[in-house]
């Protein structure tokens, strides 16, 4: 017994520290890109040299303002598009019987198997020769949002598998009309679902470079202008917004520990 | 149930499904079966002619170089895989089992990454593994030799590839878990079973679906990988992906593109299906089929 209280201890220490290291190597380049954009030179940051050029050039800069907001538009259009679509196909699927469902998750999972290099030069092709549209950020946000839809499904379909839809008969019984069930009963115990959908959809498109890249046309975004800084080395605004995006990012889970820690939302989870 | 009720359940079933299903289908399933057309087509200078034939197939297929480069790209991503899945599954059983109130907050963490571009993320870990870069200069400080292998190789976009898609495999993995009965493993305990026993029986085929899931998210990307390897691989590090958007970038031959899009969207559906292959719907609690 003793030893099976060992080995308990032992794996969930293991695991845990994995898992810190999991975060010390995915943040390790997010830190980097951080302490470049303080410093003088980005291509040789050692020895360190503080400077807040890249902040200032970023200030003035109009095409950094521009790409940030063409990122924004994306990533918030294809997550509306990705967290509709999947809210209504995973509770279809939860809720009722069909000899059809099966056929129906597998359509909506099956952007997640094909790569993002693909979707993105297929759609390409799709758009110019058969559908006559042109690239810009309306067939990006809907090439993105085939990806994302995918994602947003998955995790629908996990959050929600054990939510009891008998509620809702229940709430149909007495005489609530579907509308007011969905706003009363549904959408309380759903929305920890949906807004991790919308979440991931919003972070997939908005920083998406390989399905946007052949969608976009001419349009900016901050990762088609970092491929196109490139060629002239990566300017310094590049890590100074990166570094402010991050910022805002970390504040967001800073605020969302707050309200865990003192139990104001719990997002979804059941003591 | 009477024969009316179940009618109408299948028509709202219909009524709510099809909308995101259509929006697949067209934006996804009918791009991938034009390009499959344009593949037997000819580009002169940007445009696609309908001249039926077979050339782009016959130059991908005899050609050594483009197999080397989908060898390459193939073994690479079951390597990059595999190994997602070994460091990834006790990290997602830690998450699921004691994260408490925080596992959600957890979980985004591992997603928050992917706010920064690929490109600065890639660039910032050549530049923490580079010859210039933070790892091996400090390496150099304390009077050692560099690690030359993780500069510009395989090896480096191995990790490369690791760094950027560990957080699918975790994610999927801990869905899985989610919905994962953690008294079962008490259960078998109670019945005598050392832990070990208890996992591979219990826990391992009851979230196999979780993972096959996890690991095809990490296959088909690395696979088509194209931005990590021209960054982190140096010069012998192209990859069929890389090779591919070269077709839609530099060259404009787009007819000989759709046909390697064609090849690997072949490969990867071929690995898909070995993989599904295994998953036993029955067996797997992730699906929600018990209601």
């Amino acid at each position: 017994m003793r030893r099976a209280r060992t080995l308990d201890v032992l794996s969930k220490s293991g695991s845990g520290a994995l898992l810190v290291l999991l975060y010390v190597f995915l943040y390790a380049p997010i830190a980097y890109i951080i302490y470049t954009s303080f410093s003088k030179n980005i291509a040789w940051p050692f020895p360190p040299q503080l400077s807040l050029r890249g902040y200032e050039l970023l200030w003035v800069g109009r095409t950094y303002h521009e790409a940030l907001y063409n990122s924004l538009t994306l990533g918030i259009g294809s997550a509306v598009v990705c967290t509709l679509f999947a809210t209504i196909g995973s509770i279809a699927v939860l809720k009722y019987r069909s000899r059809w469902r099966r056929l129906i998750v597998i359509t909506y999972l099956c952007p997640l198997f094909v790569a993002n290099l693909l979707i993105g030069i297929s759609s390409l092709l799709f758009n110019r020769q058969v559908l006559n549209l042109p690239g810009n950020i309306g067939s990006a946000i809907i090439a993105n949002a085939v990806h994302g839809t995918a994602f947003a499904f998955l995790i629908m379909l996990a959050q929600m598998v054990r939510y009891d839809w008998r509620l809702d008969d229940a709430a149909m019984v007495f005489g609530a009309r579907p509308l007011r069930c969905f706003w009363e009963i549904t959408l309380p115990n759903t929305w920890p679902a949906m807004l991790g959908a919308f979440v991931i959809s919003f972070i997939l498109a908005f920083n998406n470079l390989e399905i946007s890249f052949y969608n976009l046309g001419a349009t900016q975004t901050l990762p088609s202008t970092a491929w196109g800084s490139l060629r002239h080395g990566l300017g310094p605004e590049l890590p100074a917004l990166a570094a402010l995006v991050n910022g805002v990012v970390f504040l967001a889970f800073a605020v969302m520990y707050l309200l865990m820690r003192y139990r104001i939302v719990s997002f979804g989870h059941r003591e | 149930m009477t024969g009316k009720r179940r009618l109408k359940e299948h028509t709202r079933f219909l009524l709510m499904a099809l909308p995101g299903a259509l929006f697949i289908f067209v934006f996804l399933l009918l791009p991938i079966l034009s390009i499959i057309v344009f593949s037997f087509w000819r580009t002169e200078v940007y445009e696609l002619y309908a001249d039926w034939n077979l050339d782009n197939y016959r130059v991908l297929l005899t050609e050594p170089t483009y197999m080397i480069f989908l060898w390459r790209s193939f073994t690479t991503a079951v390597v990059v895989a595999f190994t997602c899945l070994v460091f990834g599954w006790p990290i997602a059983y830690f998450i699921a089992r004691y994260g408490g109130r925080y596992r959600l907050l957890m979980i985004l963490a591992l997603a928050a990454p992917f706010f920064t571009g690929i490109i600065l993320r890639v660039s910032a870990l050549q530049g923490i593994m580079g010859p210039v870069g933070a790892f091996n200069m400090v390496l150099m400080t304390f009077g050692m030799q560099p690690i030359e292998i993780i500069m510009f190789s395989r090896v480096a976009t191995g990790i490369g590839l690791v760094y950027l898609y560990m957080p699918f495999m975790v994610t999927a993995i801990y869905l899985s878990l989610l919905n994962f009965d953690f008294e079962l493993l008490e259960v078998a305990k109670i019945n005598g079973a050392r832990p070990w026993r208890a996992f591979i029986e219990i826990t391992w085929p009851l979230n196999w679906m979780g993972t096959a899931i996890g690991l095809i998210l990490v296959f088909v990307p690395s696979m088509a990988a194209s931005v990590t390897p021209i960054f982190l691989g140096g010069p012998n590090g192209a990859s069929f992906g890389s090779v591919l958007g070269k077709q839609f970038g530099e060259t404009g031959t787009w007819a000989f593109g759709s046909a390697m899009g064609v090849i690997l969207f072949a490969v990867s559906s071929l690995v898909i299906y070995l993989v599904w292959l295994s998953v036993d719907l029955q067996r797997s609690g992730f699906t929600g089929k018990e209601a």
